[in-house]
């Protein structure tokens, strides 16, 4: 449903931090996204030359940010116009769990759903697979949009 | 586990154990500097250290200086976790862990902040690894 250019169009994320490779599904209220790991990202240049098994599980928190980019692209098709210009605040999370651990060569499938939407503030919920098994759950993830100046840094 | 940041945590005060409530709490700092590979993507000409790298921070702080019992545990959920300003390259950290039991596993719960104020607080949840049926 969303290319690779068009998610590339649609976050501002880049090169290491775009987590996101093709979205599948796309409705008014729910996503489905992939995200394939391989051995050439970043987070295993500094590996040792015979690393544990252990140590080629993918990050966790990757994992969060890749699942938040998924529901920051519903985030944006929701807010439509009201988005342009501003930038994706992810306030709190809560209730997430990890089954198992994502190694290169999987695909992870990250499913997202609005779970409520409460004045300009969006809350999430959703889990993510590989290969149909559970991966981790997203229990609840609160999302607004923000003017940029939000970001700055305070004026010295 | 490989790690999405550089940044090592610096410890500024030891693991030390409260007997009233067994809980076991250890401070640290983290050096956030502009050579963080992470900011070259998030975002281009406008660099934040991704939530998630808070996240990271206090994860290998806490790791860093375990309690007792805890060796053999690992990482099993985010409670809750809540971030309420941004950090910048160049950033200090300041990071306050506690460790206390709760069941089988323990809730490692952290504050961290920057020179101005709280920036985030987590608590994550470590539990003895799930066996392989």
């Amino acid at each position: 449903m969303l290319t690779p250019a068009e998610v590339r169009a649609t976050l501002p994320h880049r090169y290491p931090m775009l987590l996101v490779d093709r979205v599948l599904d796309l409705t008014e209220d729910r996503i489905r996204a992939v995200k394939a790991v391989t051995l050439n990202e970043p987070w295993y240049a500094r590996l040792g030359e015979h690393p544990a098994p252990d140590e080629l599980a993918y990050p966790d928190f990757l994992l969060i940010e890749s699942w938040t980019q998924t529901a920051g692209i519903l985030a944006k098709r929701l807010a439509g116009g009201a988005a342009d210009g501003q930038v994706m605040l992810f306030g709190s999370m809560s209730g997430i769990e990890f089954h198992r651990r994502a190694f290169p060569g999987d695909t992870v499938e990250h499913h997202a759903r609005l779970q409520r939407a409460v004045d300009d503030t969006m809350i999430f919920e959703g889990e993510s697979t590989v290969g149909g098994e559970p991966l981790m759950t997203m229990g609840g993830i609160t999302m607004a949009f923000r003017p940029g100046e939000a970001l700055a840094p305070p004026s010295s | 586990m490989t790690s999405p940041v550089l940044a090592v945590p610096r410890p500024v005060r030891e693991l030390a154990h409260d007997e009233g409530s067994g809980a076991w709490t250890a401070g640290f700092t983290v050096e956030v500097t502009a050579d963080e590979p992470v900011f070259a993507g998030h975002y281009p000409d406008f660099p934040i250290f991704p939530g998630v790298c808070v996240m990271e921070c206090v994860r290998r702080a806490a790791e860093s200086a375990r309690p007792p019992l805890t060796e053999g545990l690992r990482l099993a959920a985010v409670e809750s976790t809540r971030f309420t300003a941004a950090v910048h390259p160049g950033d200090e950290l300041t990071v306050e862990v506690t460790w206390s039991p709760r069941g089988e596993g323990w809730r490692c719960a952290a504050k961290v902040a920057t020179a101005n104020g709280r920036t985030a607080s987590v608590r994550l949840r470590y539990a003895p690894e799930a066996t392989a049926c």
